[in-house]
């Protein structure tokens, strides 16, 4: 690890102020529980580490228009435990829980879980060539070790994933990001927050550097109060979603009148499934339909050597979930047991 | 089995025995040779090479030395004695000199005051490398065109089994390949230990390992002194299952420390650490059964790849035990058995529990299964059928003259009563809470594994445990100290060994001095054998104080002092007849039965394994409660190869050395467990005492990939099944792996 000042800031002016004195070495940092790992594998070598913790970021509370305003310190266990999450967005409540560990929810912070960085091993490595790490090194991973790698969206440059479950519950119900950078504060729609490879796989956000996230909002969304979180993975707890799907459904007399769906562990982003939305609105509520709009959305899907499985995993739980959400039927996994 | 109560420590043999390490462990408290600490102690860094196949032109360890705070860089230049070291072929070098064989291979060493301080100086090391293409294919280890990796070739070590009739036919054959992918032992403590520079010109190492005098005698060889002068001492060991029987740190560390004349620590990091010691064999195991149609078996055909990466470790005992156990716990006529131990560039691969024979159980229980359908018959029927049982003789000519119930292990699994339907607790269900399933696309099978496992070091090893037993009168009453050389390794040997003794002297007070070498050898906590070793040696230990009591009171010594030391063997074996095989190899055979059911997800590929009934004969469960440990210990490890355990290595490099990514089962992929304990006791061991460690490890595997089989219809000829192995479009994935 390399040496580093340590900074805690006691408001954002001066959060922003303290990066700006250091751009080429300063980083934020959260939780850490995904920062300092990097750090120690040498993947991260900030100078200078500002801690943001102590911002007063830390409260859910209803935001002016209706919805939550949820602070970007805000645990991730705590914002799993709002009541109003667990009421009215119960995919975002459920996402976070199939995250990470009971431990590492209590320590990790909204805005640092948006901004995870991916877990391809070879990103990982320093002594791998990386062009999200060194941009211009060249990509292991595309003849590589790509098994829980991309389907959609990805370059010949990257195929990594995102590796946030929370990110894709907030996809899905179009939460935007309040940022705060050195001209002032702006909103950041989700989906749009991420962004794909393309020739620049360094840059995970549109995020400048210097920008912080004060809070993510979620905007009023009744059908949220009818929304899952389905998550595949290889143990039982405490492993990244190979496909994870955040749906919410509206229907009525057999017909779609709205839904959303968002995909995780397909894509550099989690991935706003908006073909299938668009498929399904105004149509049937069927398994045939929901299996079409799923095939709409993964038309588009680009498997590598070794994670075509991943598509048929995709179609699966796009439409188990949205039966689910129709029929009304099964555990809330948003109140269970992680 | 009634449950201690915590703190309790007044069992005999046959008690429940709460063991002193356990609540620290659990509560955090547990002192790990990682914790070790001196006041001006150095820190010690191993520079690895970052290339599976390079030469090395030269190490410039200047711009190390010039960080501030570094007391010394050193390469192989620095080694003063033996360059090379080895459990059974010393062929890996201290540091790397001319030639890289893996990726990883310690090539220089940096001590500084600051861990991190030695991580940068490593860091500014310069290592001039030439990349070579590595050899990373097992099958094309012994082709002419493939680079020579040692002197003698590629090939460590070919065992063949030739029995009975050369050209066997028989009426039903089954034949099948399959592939065991590269397992870690995954222990939670990583490489770590203090050496101290003596005033002796001598060495103290402070170490968590399996094996104090092998690894004494190894680093003395280095160092270029004498075995006394080094002197081992077991520290708090975090898990072994095979991953410390070889070295890691200790030369390194006791070579900065004489360098620098203060004490070095060492510890890997987890990331290291996955480079930092041997890993499970991965195999390619071709079979051929044939059997009559009433599915007794006539013949077994096998040859097993073992892929023994860059350096030998103990590839040539487990070839050894791959080819013994090559037929599983059943009676077969007829054996031509070839197992191929093979160098290649991928990471070196050496001692984990099952030790050889889990490879080969996942490859001749599939084939029981293969045979059971062929024949018609049910998969415990085929397998009764053709028990091992007490006088049975082994592939090797071997006859069992110990008790095999090798039969009523599979009628208890099999006449328990089956775990009820699915129940909709979401934690029950394949996927778990991550809520991919309510019960859709979600089929059950049930599947059985049966394993065989010898116990104690083999063919011909010279095998011996030594105990000093003393006994004296303190603050008025009687006390034993026992004196041991001998690993405890989370095993629970601790309470075995007071157990021994207040059986044998009627003593309550019994104190287990901290392992070291200034007793004579234990031998490994390996091959299911320390109990076993111990149990005797302790046992002849106190049988000896008792002859020197004369049947006074132990109360009434007053100020004389007993003290007895033996060193026991247990009864010698033979090498195997290097043509035939044939042999009395193996001093002693453990068995295990699973029954596996699981539920399977078809659509998503996910696995929830339901119940694991196990039945296993330990010969005389010395501590009850530990050995339930053992046994639900050793299924979760074989749970973990079924389903998620394997270090993937690609193009000789390990992509996932860290727990994010190399997945083990967590509590909740554990089943329910249903236990029944045989105590059939084995005449020629003390107290009947049969290995427990092993054989739950090597049977769970086979067992729960026979019931996903079962469920999905499936070949599943690899383990880890993966997702895409199961889900009907992911077909061609397997097909490609």
């Amino acid at each position: 690890m390399r040496p580093f000042t340590f900074v805690r800031a006691i408001d954002a002016d001066q959060a922003v102020a303290g990066y700006a004195r250091e751009p080429e070495w300063a980083m934020y940092l959260g939780g850490g529980t995904n920062l300092v790992d990097l750090m120690r594998l040498g993947v991260a070598e900030p100078g200078l580490l500002i801690d943001v913790t102590r911002l007063p970021y830390d409260r859910v509370e209803e935001a002016p228009g209706g919805g939550l305003r949820i602070g970007a310190a805000v645990r991730n266990s705590d914002l799993a435990a709002d009541p109003a999450v667990r009421r009215d967005y119960p995919v975002l409540a459920a996402a976070l829980l199939a995250g990470a560990s009971g431990q590492l929810r209590n320590q990790a912070t909204v805005g640092g879980n948006l901004l995870q960085r991916t877990r391809c091993g070879y990103f990982q490595d320093v002594t791998k060539p990386c062009n999200k790490r060194r941009s211009g090194s060249g990509c292991p991973a595309v003849e590589g070790d790509h098994r829980n790698l991309a389907i959609l969206g990805h370059s010949e440059h990257c195929v990594a994933t995102h590796p946030s479950d929370m990110a894709v519950a907030l996809t899905a119900l179009g939460a935007t990001v309040h940022v705060r950078g050195r001209a002032g504060e702006r909103i950041v729609p989700m989906p749009g927050l991420h962004r794909l490879p393309g020739d620049e796989p360094d840059r995970d956000t549109v995020l400048d550097p210097g920008d912080l996230i004060t809070a993510v909002e979620l905007p009023p969304l009744e059908l949220a109060a009818r929304s899952r979180y389905r998550k595949v993975r290889e143990r039982a707890s405490f492993a990244f979603a190979l496909v994870s799907v955040a749906a919410a459904l509206d229907a009525e007399d057999g017909a779609v009148r709205d839904c959303r769906i968002a995909l995780g562990g397909v894509a550099h982003v989690p991935w706003r499934a908006e073909a299938a939305e668009e498929e399904l609105r105004g149509g049937p509520a069927t398994d045939d339909a929901f299996r079409a709009a799923a095939d709409a959305e993964l038309a588009a899907a680009r498997p590598l050597r070794d994670n075509g499985y991943k598509v048929p995993l995709a179609r699966e739980l796009i439409v188990r979930t949205l039966a689910e959400l129709r029929d009304g039927t099964g555990a809330d996994a948003s109140g269970g047991t992680p | 089995m009634t449950t201690p109560r915590v703190g309790e420590r007044t069992g005999r043999i046959g008690d429940s025995t709460a063991r002193p390490d356990g609540t620290p462990k659990v509560t955090g408290a547990f002192a790990f040779s990682s914790d070790l600490y001196l006041t001006g102690m150095l820190w010690g860094v191993t520079v690895r090479a970052p290339h599976p196949r390079a030469e090395i032109h030269g190490v410039d360890v200047g711009p190390a030395l010039a960080v501030r705070g570094v007391a010394a860089a050193l390469t192989a230049e620095d080694v003063p004695g033996r360059a090379v070291y080895g459990l059974d072929v010393p062929d890996q070098p201290v540091l790397a000199r001319d030639t890289v064989r893996y990726q990883g291979e310690p090539v220089a060493l940096v001590a500084a005051d600051h861990p991190e301080t030695a991580r940068r100086a490593a860091a500014e090391v310069a290592v001039d490398y030439t990349v070579l293409e590595p050899l990373t294919d097992p099958r094309r280890a012994l082709d002419d065109g493939s680079p020579q990796l040692h002197p003698g070739g590629n090939l460590v070590r070919h065992v063949p089994i030739r029995r009975g009739d050369p050209q066997p036919t028989a009426e039903v054959v089954v034949t099948g390949e399959y592939t065991v992918g590269m397992q870690d032992q995954a222990f939670l403590g990583p490489e770590s230990g203090l050496a101290v520079p003596a005033a002796d010109g001598g060495v103290d190492l402070y170490i968590a390992t399996q094996w104090l005098h092998v690894d004494r005698d190894q680093v003395a060889a280095a160092l270029g002194l004498a075995p006394e002068l080094v002197r081992l001492h077991l520290s708090g060991v975090g898990g072994a299952f095979g991953a410390r029987e070889d070295l890691s740190m200790q030369i390194h560390a006791c070579l900065l420390a004489l360098r620098t004349g203060r004490p070095v620590k060492m510890v890997y990091s987890r990331e290291e650490s996955f480079f930092g010691h041997v890993h499970r064999h991965p195999a390619i195991l071709r079979y051929e059964h044939g059997a009559t149609r009433e599915g007794r078996l006539v013949y077994v055909k096998a040859e097993i790849l073992l892929d023994g990466g860059a350096y030998a470790s103990t590839s040539q005992a487990v070839a050894g035990n791959a080819a013994t156990h090559a037929a599983g716990p059943y009676e077969v006529p007829n054996a031509h058995v070839d197992v191929y131990a093979l160098y290649t560039n991928n990471p070196p691969c050496g001692a984990m529990r099952g030790f050889g024979a889990v490879q080969a159980c996942f490859g001749y229980e599939s084939q029981m299964d293969r045979l059971a359908a062929a024949c018609g018959l049910d998969p415990a029927e085929i397998r009764i059928r053709n028990a091992m049982r007490e006088g049975s003789a082994a592939i090797t000519g071997q006859v069992l003259d110990f008790p095999a119930p090798v039969a009523e292990l599979v009628r208890r699994v099999r006449d328990r009563p089956l775990p009820p339907q699915r129940s909709t607790d979401l934690r029950a269900m394949p996927g778990g809470v991550g809520g991919t399933t309510h019960g859709e696309d979600v089929v059950r099978g049930v599947g059985y594994g049966v394993s065989i496992k010898n116990v104690c070091f083999s063919e011909g090893f010279d095998d011996f445990a030594t105990a000093r037993v003393r006994l004296e009168v303190t603050g008025g009453e009687p006390v034993a100290t026992v004196f041991t050389a001998a690993c405890e390794v989370g095993q629970g040997l601790v309470t075995v060994q007071e157990q021994v003794v207040r059986t044998e002297l009627g003593v309550d007070r019994v104190m287990i001095a901290p392992a070291d070498t200034s007793v004579g050898g234990a031998g490994s906590s390996s091959a299911s054998r320390q109990t076993y070793m111990t149990t005797g040696a302790v046992r002849a230990a106190c049988a000896k104080v008792r002859d020197r009591l004369a049947g006074r009171d132990p109360a009434s010594l007053g100020d004389e002092v007993i003290d007895a030391t033996v060193e026991w063997r247990h009864r010698p074996t033979s090498p195997l007849d290097p043509v035939t095989g044939q042999g009395f190899a193996h001093v002693q055979y453990a068995f295990a039965a699973h029954r596996a059911v699981v539920d399977v997800d078809l659509g998503l590929g996910l696995v929830k394994v339901v119940e694991l009934a196990t039945a296993q004969d330990v010969g005389k469960a010395v501590n009850p409660l530990a050995v339930a440990g053992q046994i639900h210990g050793g299924s979760a490890q074989g749970l973990g190869l079924a389903l998620m355990e394997e270090i993937q290595v690609r193009d000789g490099e390990i992509v996932n050395p860290s727990f994010t990514d190399y997945l083990i089962p967590t509590v909740l992929d554990m089943p329910p467990m249903s236990l029944d304990v045989l105590e059939l006791a084995d005449p020629n061991a003390p107290y009947g005492v049969r290995g427990v460690g092993e054989p739950p490890t090597i049977s769970s595997t086979p067992a729960i990939v026979a019931a996903v089989r079962a469920a999905t219809g499936r070949n599943l000829n690899r383990v880890p099944v993966r997702p895409e192995h199961i889900t009907a479009e992911g077909l061609s994935v397997e097909a490609g792996r």
